[in-house]
């Protein structure tokens, strides 16, 4: 009975549960060399930014439905993908669960491991045929969790998620540079992500819900502050990403400075989080100077994307030039 | 290796994936009712869109990906797809894949779906001559299509359905699932379609109606429009004729169906040579159209008030 560990692959959280996940795979099985904000940023999942009306914590991986937003971070860096997920209720589901199964464990014979929703984005870094279980990481801690073979993709949340990668073709750094701004775009610009409900904005209108939660008060805590942190780790991560990218196009050196402006503003946003009795959640008192932070930021953002617009114009996009066949749908 | 699926092989009738659909799953034994029944059951039929210029393109501008696997997953049957634009960069790999995965189900004995500028199936392939043997319900022989040529379309398109093992579901249960089904097509615009450009459902009655009074469409693109939508209210008529067996409250609407039926035959009939004629048909259709959704929203108000925020979510 053959017993799989993956000993190179070790996942951290930092930035997206998401990125943690991909950036620890790839790297492990040498299908990416850079840095993981290089990594976010070409994928255009650092761009990503939802939030709850409630400022639910779920806000931070509710940034679509994953499949369509998945996808086209993936082709950007030019992997084949497989992913599989959906609704652990339908009566279909163990059909997809068990292929899922025999998928993951043959992509770990192969050396390469699997994101797996636990919650949240984790990854699968080896199986024990005898005891038919998977070992998964979450990044928080270095132990592993087992997960059994029958209970794969059962969680507290009613989806289930598993994605796997194999050859990589070359795709230019320009080229790759261009479609992260398309996506960045498409993520500004899209107001809800998770039609047909409008409790979750993305983009430009995530900014308004944020500042008028805080305003308004009686938001979830610990949501708060997981937003806000992994808000500033994102913006973080796209100024990196954006000084690494200068001279190439005058305006993205010019949306490169206006993140660094956003970036600097971090730290007095971060101010407004202190701890109390081991918890940390937004000190009351700072809260206008905190809105004040965000409302500056949003204004920054919006004239980085319009920035993007200007290169993103200049060159043709066959991608988005006809109605594609596959993407936004009401999932049911 | 080069192997041929005896008997398979698909007619155009419902003029949509279902044609092919109904090959792959009948031949497999997966399927056993007519084919009117297969495009009421996975609510395929009742899907209407167009482009606001009633371009030829318009009964195939849907997301394929999600709605053709929820065609397969409604009957019970699970599918796996995939489908991207040829000229993105990993193409090669994917389309390796998709060779494997279509040609893998013919290992096993059933037959795959395809894009090659409508929905057709392979029926065999042949390792040799590196090629596929499709039936696209055109010809009436296999016909060849190299492993090269795969997602080579007029449109930029690649796509491939495969089918992998069928669960069973209660008869009753899918097809009161397809009433829901029904009333959500006819009420919700298709996410990936810019509105602008495309009206779903209801709107669509309002979009073919607006463009006959401009004069401001397709003047090919209509009959072929219509010729396809007549397909799918025919097949929707024969739907209702066996639903009405089960649930004789649905008697309203199946003669609502034989009115649309009737009117989009005429409409077939007129497209392209009195188009004018057109407006009337249409704006009689839509009320037909109206009043049978009404009568299954009555048959259906307990569930429809349960699942209220999000009418199509099972």
């Amino acid at each position: 009975m053959p017993v799989v560990r993956l000993e190179q692959l070790l996942m951290k959280r930092e930035s997206k549960s998401y990125i943690d996940s991909l950036y620890a795979i790839l790297t492990a099985a040498h299908l990416f060399n850079g840095t993981k904000h290089r990594l976010a940023g070409l994928t255009g999942m650092a761009f990503k930014f939802t939030v709850h009306e409630q400022l639910l914590p779920l806000s931070v991986t509710a940034y679509g439905q994953w499949i369509n937003e998945h996808r086209p971070a993936i082709e950007n860096v030019g992997l084949f993908t497989v992913m599989d997920g959906g609704r652990t209720r339908h009566p279909t589901f163990r059909h997809y669960q068990q292929k899922a199964v025999q998928a993951a464990k043959d992509s770990l014979d192969e050396g390469i491991g699997a994101i797996y929703w636990i919650p949240e984005f984790g990854v699968i870094d080896g199986y024990d045929d005898e005891d038919r279980v998977f070992f998964v990481q979450d990044g928080w801690s270095g132990d592993r969790q087992v997960v059994l073979y029958d209970n794969f993709g059962l969680n507290f949340t009613e989806f289930w998620y598993c994605q796997l990668f194999g050859e990589k073709v070359i795709v230019s750094d320009e080229a790759m540079l261009l479609e992260s701004l398309r996506l960045a775009i498409y993520d500004w610009d899209t107001p809800y992500k998770t039609l047909p409900n409008k409790d979750i904005a993305s983009g430009k209108l995530a900014y308004d819900f944020l500042i008028h939660a805080l305003h308004k008060g009686g938001y979830d805590e610990n949501g708060a502050v997981y937003i806000l942190d992994s808000y500033f780790h994102s913006r973080k991560e796209i100024c990196a990403y954006l000084r690494e990218a200068r001279g190439i196009w005058p305006e993205l050196d010019d949306a490169s400075v206006l993140y660094e402006q956003l970036a600097a503003s971090i730290p007095d946003m971060e101010g407004s989080i202190a701890e109390t009795n081991g918890r940390r959640q937004i000190d009351r008192s700072l809260i206008e100077e905190l809105i004040g932070g965000l409302t500056a930021a949003q204004s920054l953002e919006d004239r980085a994307v319009d920035l993007f617009r200007a290169i993103s114009r200049a060159y043709p996009d066959p991608k988005r030039s006809v109605v594609p066949r596959w993407g936004a749908h009401t999932p049911k | 290796m080069a192997v041929i699926l005896a008997d398979l092989k698909m007619t155009i009738e419902s003029n949509s994936y279902i044609d092919a659909m109904h090959a792959v799953l009948t031949r497999k034994r997966w399927f056993s009712f007519p084919k009117p029944m297969l495009a009421g059951m996975t609510a395929s039929a009742f899907r209407f869109t167009v482009s606001r210029r009633l371009t030829a393109e318009s009964p195939v501008a849907y997301n394929w990906i999600a709605e053709n696997f929820l065609a397969a997953d409604f009957i019970g049957v699970a599918a796996w797809s995939g489908a991207g634009f040829y000229f993105d960069a990993t193409f090669p790999l994917y389309k390796r894949d998709a060779i494997a995965q279509i040609k893998g189900a013919i290992d096993g004995g059933i037959g795959a779906i395809l894009w090659n500028n409508r929905f057709v199936i392979a029926a065999g392939y042949d390792d040799e001559r590196e090629a596929l043997w499709i039936s696209n319900g055109e010809a009436d022989e296999l016909v060849l299509l190299p492993y090269v040529d795969f997602g080579r379309n007029a449109s930029p398109y690649w796509y491939y359905q495969v089918f992998e093992n069928r669960i069973a579901l209660d008869h009753l249960e899918i097809c009161r699932e397809s009433l829901m089904q029904a009333v959500h097509k006819w009420e919700t615009h298709d996410p990936m379609l810019p509105e602008a450009d495309y009206a779903c459902g209801r709107s669509a009655y309002d979009a073919i109606l607006a463009a006959l009074h401009s004069g401001d469409y397709d003047r090919s693109g209509i009959s072929a429009v219509i010729r396809s939508y007549a397909a799918a209210k025919r097949d929707i008529s024969r739907y209702f004729a066996a639903l009405e067996t089960y649930w004789p409250e649905l008697r309203t609407a199946v003669e609502h169906y034989k009115s649309l039926e009737a009117a989009f035959d005429e409409a077939e009939r007129l497209a392209g040579s009195a188009d004018q004629q057109l407006i009337p048909l249409f704006a009689a259709a839509r009320q037909s159209e109206e009043m049978a959704i009404a009568t299954i929203k009555t048959f259906m108000r307990e569930t429809i008030d349960i699942r209220r925020h999000d009418i199509a979510l099972r």
